[in-house]
């Protein structure tokens, strides 16, 4: 066995366009080599907030089942559902309370604030160090060939069906050069009234 | 090198383990079962180290009958996995982990759908057609990718299972002592005899 | 602190056990500095944070707000120095509430240095506190395992060679608040320039005698980056897409009501 955040493989990214923001992740769930799942989300919403997660597979479950009881929390207390950059705040001090036992995750956080219309995105490492970037965050085993894909991509203030073609071309291109990442990708495109979801067509090998 | 497979249906789930108990270079045993009924309609076979995964799919199996006779309730197979998935979870993080990987087939009563879930040792779970632990995987993926169909029934799944029997006999180094076959339907859990 | 959770601490232990590799943290790779003038005090930091050869953010903020007045540079584990800052930050304010005063720059010092020592340098935090409070003006710097040094000129991270060897040829008694600002920020452009682990933009903090803390954030800009020539904008439908559904999330209504007040 190797390193941890890279058994299972994967990868997400998320982009700020103008007034909407995108979240993608790939499909694949690996044990090394071996591809046991195509169908494997690594992108989870709590409410108008979404949350990517990439790395070692269970900590994904159990991640995404912690902020799950955590918002539901919120909600209950606050009687509104918690905005992006509160939850950023909730992700990092989750991640950070276990400093010396990480969760062997790479989250990344997008949405639109409800009351002030931002798009908001924010990266972490695994104990929490957040990283808050104006124009795009990725995590992954392929994070290095995504860093080239949408530094080389990227431009600002692009409308949702041209941030749409942005980060998938940016996403399907940095995954076809890493062997563990890929087998299927989702793509979420986030404005203020309405979320699109769409399944793209990819490479099987 | 233990052998677990399992194939998910149109109307019911298969779950197959070899009959072999090996310890070193010796087979101790050719007639084990490495199933445990945990309901009525769920039923998980397992593979790992010799002493954690009986012990562990006991455990499993006596909370998951203690919550039905509390509750008087059965927990669907999703419910069942999701506990299983919360304990391996929990156990890679305490001081001597259960080396367990598992396989959860089940018939969801009240959606009337078959469900299989695999299950690694570090609490890694997800939904597929078809699954298999250790090397199994490696030679009957390529089958089950070809073969597979989702609409085929009961009898079509166990004839595409002795393909994938019949290879791993063919290419394992290991005598497995053949496979011991389970179906899941909506009238419960039933061994196929001499398969 | 109640302490920090070790749950995962065995099980890690466990899963990297058969590996040399270690997970990647984000550090600072950093050039943090601290130069005292006549009547204040001022430090500056690059914007580069790296994850092993990677740059992981081009413009991150490394000065971090104690209290209004005390401000602190940091190298190390970004994580650490953030959540350190924040936390000694916070006690700061209970102190300061509890006691009527405006917090002091050695409190800030001790509570910082005796919470990392507690962690024997495991809390990865690389540290230079500075701050003006009712007595003076002060600059310190506080390594990981819980060590303090005091003086007039202070540099940390993988780019304090090149800082010292700035601040060490240039600083003089007496320099003028300007003259210790552009030190300040050469030191750290030294550290842009020649430590790999640095980069991008100075951010300095000010914080003069009798006066508001001034945080000029990305005061110099030295790496622009050249606008694109050309796009590379997608022609629309480029991508091919297999299914495609829209979200029913939540609608969050919002409704006035007329309340009638009764004079």
């Amino acid at each position: 066995m190797s390193d941890p955040s890279s058994i299972n493989g994967g990868v997400v990214v998320a982009m700020v366009g103008k007034d909407c923001v995108a979240i993608a992740c790939d499909l694949r769930l690996g044990s090394q080599s071996l591809g046991v799942a195509n169908n494997f989300e690594k992108i989870f919403h709590y409410g108008h907030v979404f949350l990517g997660l990439s790395g070692l597979a269970t900590d994904v479950t159990t991640l995404s089942e912690v902020f799950r009881y955590k918002t539901n929390l919120y909600k209950l207390k606050e009687e509104r559902h918690i905005e992006p950059e509160t939850f950023t705040q909730l992700v990092s001090s989750t991640l950070y309370e276990k400093r010396f036992g990480p969760y062997f995750t790479g989250p990344v956080v997008a949405g639109i604030n409800s009351k002030t219309g931002k798009p908001y995105i924010a990266g972490f490492d695994l104990i929490g160090c957040i990283d808050e970037a104006k124009d795009f965050v990725v995590s992954g085993t392929a994070s290095d060939q995504l860093f080239g894909m949408c530094e080389s991509l990227y431009e600002p203030g692009l409308e949702p069906e041209d941030l749409f073609e942005t980060i998938s071309q940016a996403l399907l291109n940095a995954v076809d050069r890493d062997a563990i990442s890929g087998w299927g990708a989702a793509v979420y495109i986030i404005t203020k009234d309405k979320v699109v979801k769409r399944y793209l067509k990819t490479r099987q090998d | 090198m233990d052998i677990i497979l399992g194939i998910r249906v149109k109307d019911s789930v298969i779950l197959a383990s070899s009959k072999a108990v090996t310890r070193g270079i010796s087979v101790l045993k050719a007639d084990d079962d490495k199933t445990r009924v945990l309901s009525d309609h769920t039923l998980m076979s397992f593979t790992g180290e010799p002493g954690d995964s009986v012990q562990f799919a006991e455990y499993i199996q006596a909370n998951i009958q203690l919550y039905s006779i509390r509750e008087n309730c059965e927990l669907s197979p999703h419910a069942a996995s999701s506990f299983i998935r919360q304990e391996l979870a929990k156990s890679i993080r305490s001081r001597k982990p259960f080396q367990v990987n598992v396989l959860v087939g089940g018939y969801d009563t009240r959606k009337e759908s078959p469900h299989l879930y695999q299950i690694d040792y570090l609490g890694t779970k997800v939904d597929l057609p078809y699954a298999a632990h250790g090397y199994a995987g490696f030679y009957t993926f390529s089958l089950l990718d070809h073969h597979y169909r989702p609409d085929m029934n009961t009898s079509e799944a166990l004839k595409l299972l002795k393909m994938c029997i019949e290879e791993l006999e063919r290419r394992m180094p290991m005598d497995f002592k053949g496979v011991l076959v389970k179906v899941v339907d909506k009238d419960g859990v039933r061994e196929i005899e001499d398969f | 602190m109640a302490g920090l959770s070790f749950d995962n601490y065995q099980r890690n232990q466990y899963l990297t056990c058969s590996t040399n590799t270690k997970a990647q943290a984000t550090s600072t790779g950093t050039t943090i500095v601290g130069v005292k003038y006549d009547g204040g005090v001022v430090i500056a930091a690059d914007t580069r944070s790296t994850q092993g050869p990677i740059v992981a953010n081009k413009n991150c903020a490394k000065l971090h707000k104690m209290a209004p007045k005390i401000w602190c540079a940091g190298a190390g584990t970004a994580a650490d120095t953030e959540e350190v800052t924040k936390l000694i930050g916070s006690n700061l304010e209970l102190h300061s509430l509890y006691t009527s005063r405006e917090p002091r720059v050695v409190a800030a010092l001790q509570m910082l240095k005796q919470h990392l020592f507690k962690y024997q340098g495991h809390v990865g935090a690389y540290l230079i506190v500075a701050g003006v409070d009712p007595t003076g003006a002060h600059l310190f710097s506080i390594h990981a395992h819980g060590s303090t040094d005091v003086g007039y000129y202070q540099s940390l991270g993988s780019g304090s060679l090149a800082a010292m060897a700035v601040l060490e040829s240039k600083w003089k008694q007496g320099l003028t608040r300007e003259e210790a600002i552009e030190l300040a920020a050469d030191a750290i452009e030294a550290g842009i320039w020649n430590d790999l682990g640095s980069g991008s933009n100075v951010d300095v903090c000010v914080m003069e005698i009798g006066k508001d803390a001034q945080y000029l954030r990305n005061y110099r800009t030295p790496n622009v980056r050249e606008p694109k020539q050309q796009s590379y904008k997608f022609a629309r439908g480029t991508t091919g897409i297999l299914s495609e559904r829209v979200l029913d999330i939540c609608q969050v209504e919002e409704q006035t009501v007329d309340i009638e007040l009764e004079a």
